[in-house]
């Protein structure tokens, strides 16, 4: 202990070269001298009554007290990091959540805009012309021309087969605009 | 003196949280350290404190030291905390004034027991200002240059030199 004090206190004080010029800069060279004699005299006299020395007690403490808190500060630091990547783990699985979301959603407003032209029941039903009268006066009309087709073409009816089917087609174009203007 | 070049690796050894370079860094500085808070207040238990407490700051700021003198820096967080304690005991002595003459005479009764524990360099130390006494604490045990004590106390260095001298000068007077 004292070896380790005297090797610490024993530059203390004490003027270097370069601070006795310092001292000239300010003041005659003869009061610099006087100055410079009054500081050595009055460290002379710090040195010859030093100050007593921390016990070996103190100072083991203190060295104990830092172990602790650089072991707290280690822990912490582990402790952070923990957070930290937890927190960017967290936000990228909410991240992803969103993400999946809004591509989800967007499918969805698609086919919505689909179904708003053509409603859903019709275009998914097998029977279409059940589910809407004008379709199905038209199918019964459609029907009805296919018929007399099959019958000219037989020879059934015994009348001319090309005015017939003139007058055939003409009248399924009639059926299709009555059926277009409602 | 520790050389510059051992104490930049014990430094960086603390930055890196190795306990061992704190122990080096308290083995060196301790003594000065606790020679400077004496010649401040006179009290053991107090240098005691106030020489743990410092050691505490070291580690917790020595990440914040950019280099330069490590004495200045150490010495710097020294003399903060030396004036902390100081704004604490007034804060004290307040409260304690307050209390009229019962504790009065306590009071007086502790200064006493105080002088008298001190040797007859504390006493006369007593008798300068703070401020001189901390300048002269401060020179003695950090070994800081005048300059590095100028930009310390953010003073120009003339001002160091003339109070220093005086300082020095009074405490002989005082001790002869």
């Amino acid at each position: 202990m004292n070896g380790r004090n005297e090797e610490n206190l024993s530059g203390c004080g004490g003027l270097r070269p370069d601070e006795k010029d310092l001292f000239e800069k300010f003041l005659a060279s003869e009061q610099a001298e006087k100055a410079v004699e009054d500081i050595r005299k009055g460290e002379q006299i710090l040195r010859d009554n030093p100050a007593p020395q921390p016990g070996d007690e103190l100072i083991a403490g203190i060295k104990s007290d830092i172990a602790i808190t650089l072991l707290h500060r280690k822990e912490n630091a582990f402790r952070r990091t923990v957070y930290k990547v937890a927190a960017v783990a967290a936000a990228v699985m909410v991240l992803s959540a969103i993400s999946i979301k809004f591509f989800e959603k967007g499918d969805e407003s698609a086919r919505m805009y689909t179904a708003s032209i053509i409603p859903t029941v019709i275009w998914e039903s097998e029977d279409i012309a059940a589910d809407d009268v004008d379709l199905a006066i038209l199918t019964a009309e459609v029907e009805k021309v296919a018929d007399e087709v099959m019958s000219l073409r037989t020879g059934e009816n015994g009348s001319n087969g090309q005015s017939a089917v003139i007058e055939l087609e003409t009248e399924l174009a009639e059926i299709e605009s009555d059926f277009w203007e409602g | 003196m520790v050389q510059s070049e051992s104490l930049a690796q014990i430094i960086t050894g603390c930055k890196g949280g190795d306990a061992e370079c704190f122990s080096q860094i308290v083995d060196i500085y301790a003594s000065r350290c606790y020679g400077y808070f004496y010649k401040l207040t006179g009290n053991k238990d107090v240098c005691d404190e106030l020489l743990s407490e410092l050691f505490v700051k070291l580690v917790e700021k020595i990440s914040s030291f950019r280099g330069g003198s490590f004495e200045s820096w150490l010495f710097r967080i020294a003399s903060n905390i030396f004036h902390d304690y100081l704004r604490g005991k007034l804060r004290r002595k307040k409260l304690l004034d307050a209390r009229k003459k019962q504790l009065k005479l306590e009071l007086t009764e502790e200064k006493r027991s105080e002088a008298e524990m001190l040797d007859k360099l504390q006493f006369q130390l007593k008798n300068l200002d703070a401020n001189t006494r901390e300048l002269i604490a401060l020179r003695f045990y950090s070994q800081l240059s005048f300059k590095e004590i100028a930009a310390m106390r953010s003073e120009p260095i003339g001002t160091t030199l003339a109070k220093l001298h005086r300082g020095l000068k009074k405490l002989r007077e005082l001790m002869e």
